[in-house]
């Protein structure tokens, strides 16, 4: 054997052997895509109106404040005209000089200009645009907390900035509205104390409220509800209302840990710890305010209203009418934080197992049939010859599945089709070498000339109709998500590993084979 | 075995009756997908929502069609999906003002109604983790939870989940056997689920569902991702050939979508996401097919620089005829098995690829080297009048 042929060989072998070996065992290897193992893909719009709104509100209440406070305009109010925009009404027309100094002291992420009577705050461009990067950098964090406490194995999330986008895709997840309404929650917790009725007991009714009050509520006061279950079977069987106040005395973000506890009677509980300036506050609130209830709310919704008995600082539980899956649920939610804007889902798709698991079976029942097909008719046209394209094809699926994994690609349902269509393709290049081979042979060249001269005339058709099915393949991959990326790896990598074989593979065993005593000049083509 | 050797047709020959049926073909096609009633687009691009379901006996569809006609639900697709036996069935709502989640809940209800009516208590076939975990730990049937503690906690929770992947794993129980075959479920557990859970007849095995916003951008970059890989191929053909065989190669690519489109349009085959995907793929097929009869007339133009260019088209589309079938063939045979054994969701794909194989053989010989030999005798007779320089290599190709 002479020295380039062991040499090739040897590159061979190595190529074959590190994909190989990182394929072995193929079903540890691979990774599947969600539609072949089952899964919920979910592409959610982070709706950052949302949280400009909320800072638009924040800082609106601020300027009123200053102009009041530090710039002496007592008869100053606002409102909002936009999510990035605001109005102040009654500042004299001689008082801008204050207002410029307040503006510039504080409010450096605002402009502001004079229309008539009114004072125009609109957000600057930049900073509404971190605002908005913020919002959904903040949205994808929580979510990421949310699910990794939930548990999900090798979820994957991922940020579309530019459209405010997020795609989370979570592999063998059997309950989509539990994960959906996990992710969508707000979870907003706050603690605020009730102003009427007094300890712990709700109204039956709207009405009872406002009678108490003589028909009119306080500005400091709103009415919320708290829905009673059933323990046994869960469902809603009745409404109580309380009266309480606007402010709170702590909300979900003073809370330094929360965990899911036993109370009294061994129902599940949700025992929380509170951050120390919380704690301050929290003290202060209870210790004034024993005998009165305190509505923990949780979404606008009130959980629960207990009696507050003693004064409570820095730890205490929420009772409510919870499951041990609730209590585990809220936990989680309170952990990762709330979400700073609301969130839509856009798209989702979950997929059962088992319909993936049919479609594995399908997809490697025509890839056999195909397979052996294919080799059946190469073995037929072009007799020993039709071998070594047998041969370049298995190592041509080997490579493919060694590639997917090497490069830890994901084969979908679509990337199986590739594969199968690969294999039908893979032999082109061998034909064009072979036709061409067989064209030199009819000339009166000897195998051996025959034999370069096939591959070398061959080779430019190969590389230009590779290269262009290349393209289609490139644009495939820049168009499509998930399932198609899939499809267009597998093409891709059945593309360069079918070059592979038929120029370099192919070309070394047919040099191996005539390279022998006797057979230099016995062709089976 | 040796065929089509040395073949000497005259593919050339009737040209012009090869263009005008390529282009009736076209017309057909287009003709197909407006007069037809365009085509069946799926959720993908259309937005709405999709749930696949299995029964546990096999369902009538006309019985499921009129059960969601009489709850109002009448814009539905339904059909039967998966291998025979599987009981499996596809429906397709477009998405209301309401949204997915309600669309998805009127549709399990109104079959709720009429298949689930006498069942009670939790179903097993629809529950999740949480809820079967919950009515465990309600139950507590092995009295684990009498003395607290978080082992107890988590106990039923793993119950639960064992008893869901056996669901997955079956798509959906059918018998309480099957139940008990899950790991961890004692004859207590399975007892106090018999008494206070049950089986519903059919189970959701998969759902998506899309918005109209997101159906639409994905049609726009669907379009535009055939369009431009047809505009990439063009360039790269016309940078290592000539421009004549680049737009004679994109011209026959696009006669073989749009072809193929016709069929796909005929036969009712629901376009979806893997559809573009066979789409492109056959837009690489039909050039790939194209550029190796090309790549030979190149070569031959560079042997005998005096032979016209019909003539040298006819030799070198002899030439590779054997390669041409021989590809085909097997790249036929894949995509057949695919047709035939790949399953439903693969089923348009492969139909696309099988169908545009043959479409694509045939316009590699019959539309490309036509339309390269038109552009070339249009292109030099306007030279000629023009009397910017002498014809190439195209001396004979007279009168198309």
């Amino acid at each position: 054997m002479n020295r380039s042929l062991l040499w090739r060989g040897l590159l061979i072998l190595a190529v074959v052997g590190v994909l190989a070996w990182s394929a072995y065992p193929l079903d540890e290897k691979l990774k599947l895509g969600l539609d072949l193992q089952g899964g919920m893909h979910l592409l959610l719009h982070v709706k950052v109106d949302d949280a400009l709104r909320a800072e638009t509100e924040t800082d609106m209440d601020r300027t009123v404040r200053l102009l009041r406070d530090e710039a002496r305009i007592p008869g100053a109010t606002a409102r909002r005209t936009s999510v990035t925009g605001f109005e102040i009404l009654g500042v004299p027309g001689d008082a801008d000089d204050r207002v410029d100094d307040i503006a510039d002291d504080y409010l450096g992420t605002w402009t502001w200009r004079r229309e008539g009577e009114r004072l125009e705050f609109e957000m600057r461009d930049e900073y509404a645009a971190e605002v908005r990067r913020m919002a959904v950098a903040q949205a994808r964090q929580t979510i990421d907390n949310r699910v990794n406490e939930f548990g999900v194995s090798e979820p994957v999330i991922t940020t579309q900035p530019d459209k405010e986008r997020i795609v989370v895709q979570l592999p063998g997840v059997d309950d989509p509205e539990q994960v959906k309404e996990l992710i969508q929650s707000t979870a907003f917790l706050e603690f605020r104390l009730v102003d009427w009725p007094d300890g712990g007991a709700g109204a039956s009714s709207v009405e009872e409220i406002m009678a108490h009050y003589g028909g009119r509520l306080p500005q400091t006061v709103e009415i919320l509800v708290e829905e009673i279950e059933d323990p046994q079977t869960r469902q809603v069987v009745g409404e109580r209302y309380y009266a309480v106040q606007k402010t709170s005395v702590i909300t979900g973000r003073d809370l330094k840990n929360s965990r899911s506890e036993r109370g009294e009677y061994q129902q599940p509980v949700v025992g929380f710890s509170v951050s120390p300036e919380g704690a301050d506050r929290f003290g202060q609130a209870t210790g004034e305010n024993i005998g009165r209830g305190l509505a923990i709310i949780l979404d606008g919704k009130v959980v629960s209203a207990p009696r507050i008995n003693a004064r409570i600082t820095d730890r205490g539980i929420i009772e409510g009418s919870f499951t041990l899956q609730e209590v585990d649920l809220l936990v989680t939610q309170l952990r990762s934080g709330a979400l700073p804007a609301g969130i839509e889902y856009l798209e989702e798709r979950t997929v059962g197992a088992s319909l993936g698991q049919d479609s594995i079976r399908q997809g490697l029942r025509a890839g056999l049939i195909g397979g052996t097909l294919v080799i059946l008719t190469m073995l037929v046209v072009y007799k020993r010859t039709g071998i070594n394209a047998v041969v370049a094809l298995t190592l041509n699926v080997v490579l493919v599945f060694g590639a997917l994994a090497y490069f830890r690609a994901t084969l979908t349902l679509p990337g199986i089709a590739g594969i199968i269509l690969t294999i039908g393709m893979a032999v082109d290049a061998n034909v064009l070498v072979f036709e061409r081979i067989r064209e030199e042979r009819r000339k009166g060249r000897t195998v051996r000339s025959a034999i370069a001269a096939g591959f070398e005339k061959a080779r430019s058709s190969i590389l230009d109709a590779n290269i262009t099915t290349l393209i289609a393949a490139l644009f495939l991959f820049q168009f499509g998500t998930g399932p198609i990326r899939g499809f267009a790896v597998t093409l891709m990598v059945g593309i360069f590993s079918s070059m592979f074989t038929a120029l370099f593979v192919s070309r070394w065993i047919f040099d191996f084979v005539t390279g022998r005593k006797g057979w230099a000049e016995r062709l089976s083509i | 075995m040796e065929f089509l050797q040395e073949t000497n047709i005259d593919f050339m020959k009737y040209r012009r009756f090869w263009v005008v049926l390529s282009l009736v073909l076209v017309v057909i096609s287009v003709l197909a997908i407006f007069v037809h009633g365009k085509l069946n687009v799926g959720v993908d691009f259309a937005g709405g929502t999709q749930l696949t379901l299995q029964f546990q006996q096999q369902p009538e569809v006309d019985e499921l069609r009129s059960i969601l006609a009489a709850a109002g639900l009448a814009d539905t697709q339904i059909q039967s999906f998966g291998e025979a036996g599987s009981n499996e069935v596809l429906i397709r709502a477009p998405l209301g003002d309401e949204g997915a989640t309600a669309m998805q809940e009127r549709i399990l209800a109104a079959f709720d109604e009429r298949y689930n009516a006498e069942r009670s208590g939790l179903d097993l076939n629809r529950s999740g983790r949480d809820g079967v975990a919950s009515l465990l730990d309600r139950l507590d049937p092995e009295g684990v939870l009498e003395g607290g503690g978080a082992l107890a906690e988590s106990y039923y929770e793993g119950i639960a989940e064992s008893i869901l992947d056996r669901r997955q794993e079956l798509g959906i129980f059918s018998s309480w056997e099957q139940v008990a075959a899950a790991e961890g479920v004692s004859p207590e557990i399975l007892e106090a689920l018999r008494e206070n859970a049950s089986q519903g007849t059919f189970a959701l095995l998969g759902a998506e569902n899309v918005t109209p916003q997101v159906g639409r951008e994905l049609r726009i970059k669907g379009i535009w991702a055939v369009v431009l890989s047809l505009i990439g191929m063009l360039i790269y053909i016309w940078i290592r050939f000539e421009l004549r065989f680049g737009i004679g190669a994109v011209l026959a690519s696009f006669h073989d979508v749009m072809v193929v489109l016709g069929f796909y349009a005929l036969l009712d085959f629901e376009f979806n996401l893997t559809t573009v995907a066979a789409f492109l793929t056959l837009v690489g097929y039909s050039v790939n097919d194209t550029v190796v009869i090309f790549d030979r007339v190149r070569e031959n133009l560079r042997l005998t620089r005096r032979a016209p260019l019909l003539e040298v088209i006819n030799r070198s589309v002899n030439q590779t005829l054997s390669r041409t079938v021989l590809t085909s063939g097997t790249t036929l045979l894949a995509t057949g098995a695919l047709l035939i054994w790949g399953g439903d969701v693969l089923r348009g794909f492969a139909f696309v690829l099988t169908v545009g194989i043959v479409v694509g053989t045939y316009s590699s010989v019959y539309v490309a080297s036509p339309f390269a030999v038109l552009w070339e005798e249009l292109t030099s007779r306007r030279r000629a009048v023009t009397g910017k320089g002498a014809p190439k290599a195209a001396g004979g190709a007279t009168g198309l």
